[in-house]
């Protein structure tokens, strides 16, 4: 199963990340980060990650720390 | 099996200091990426400059040295050449915006390059002065409005933008010159790669060698990250035509 790693305190709310996921695994979670805004939240429930590492290679923060591909 | 990490030359538990969606991570980010890749991190010596390119020090895990406020370049030089004279050959870089590089430290950067000084500079240009609160710029972009431009950058006043990646190109000294941009994945890989290349052929002393980063600054010119990728895309990338301008051993 692929995954990624998300470090929720780096996250600053851009969604540079929620428009490049092919699958569009990356979401606007409910959860205020330290800009104030909604940051995201990885749900893969259907094991559809591809791990093709996009969101981690476009993330301006490092918050996607690591990628795992099965 | 892992197949994406944080780079190594990235510090533990630093978190980047600007604002939510800039390029500057983006371009440490793929410049660590490329530091990693060529296994140069003991040897490297970044000169940071002054504006939003100065926070790099807090960031990248090698030895850095603040310069003042446009002479990088001329920092790079006497620390390239006073490691030379001792006989360590070290990896030095320059890490600047377009503001440093292209208007307050031409002179230094000009002549840099025309020396043929074995040395890579980066500049970052995001077409305003980004940390002062977005003034006209020397790479301001025709029509583009600044805080010193209300109406948009005009010939009569202002004058045209700088193109530095062709200016560079056009030095004797300079064995690479190039632009590139960070808007989507296929760019950043492209960026990757002709940094890459950059320090490659420093590493061969072949000459200057300058890469040139189209970055966006969402905080000033009032857009969204993904809307300032946009705008690089569709109007920037026009203005600034990306690509490699001069290149010693393709010509």
């Amino acid at each position: 199963m692929s995954y990624i790693v998300l470090d929720k305190n780096k996250c600053k709310s851009c969604y540079l990340c929620t428009d490049v996921c092919p699958k569009e695994l990356i979401k606007k979670s409910d959860e205020i980060g330290k800009t104030g805004e909604f940051i995201v939240k990885f749900e893969d429930k259907e094991n559809q990650c591809l791990g093709c590492s996009q969101c981690a290679i476009m993330c301006p923060e490092i918050a996607i720390t690591e990628v795992h591909k099965e | 099996m892992q197949v994406y990490s944080t780079p190594k030359a990235i510090k533990e538990n630093s978190n980047f200091t600007f604002c939510p969606g800039c390029d500057h991570g983006l371009a440490i980010k793929t410049i660590a990426h490329v530091i990693d890749e060529l296994n140069i991190r003991e040897n490297t010596i970044a000169v940071a400059s002054s504006g939003c390119s100065v926070f790099l020090y807090n960031f990248l895990d090698v030895d850095c040295i603040e310069s003042p406020h446009g002479r990088a370049c001329a920092v790079a030089t006497g620390v390239k050449r006073a490691h030379k004279a001792q006989g360590n050959n070290k990896f030095v870089f320059t890490y600047q915006g377009d503001g440093d590089f292209a208007s307050i430290g031409l002179a230094e950067s000009m002549h840099s390059a025309l020396r043929g000084e074995n040395i890579t500079a980066i500049c970052i240009n995001n077409t305003n002065y980004g940390m002062t609160g977005g003034q006209l710029g020397p790479t301001t972009a025709m029509g583009q409005i600044t805080t010193t431009s209300q109406n948009g950058r005009n010939r009569e006043y202002h004058g045209f933008p700088i193109k530095t990646a062709e200016q560079i190109a056009q030095c004797e000294g300079t064995c690479f010159s190039a632009r590139v941009a960070l808007y989507d994945i296929k760019n950043i890989i492209n960026t990757k790669n002709t940094i890459k290349k950059a320090f490659e052929y420093q590493n061969q002393n072949l000459g200057f060698s300058f890469v040139e980063i189209l970055s966006s600054c969402p905080t000033n010119w009032k857009l969204s990250p993904k809307e300032s990728h946009e705008k690089i895309k569709t109007e920037l990338s026009q203005i600034f035509p990306l690509g490699v301008l001069k290149d010693v051993k393709n010509d």
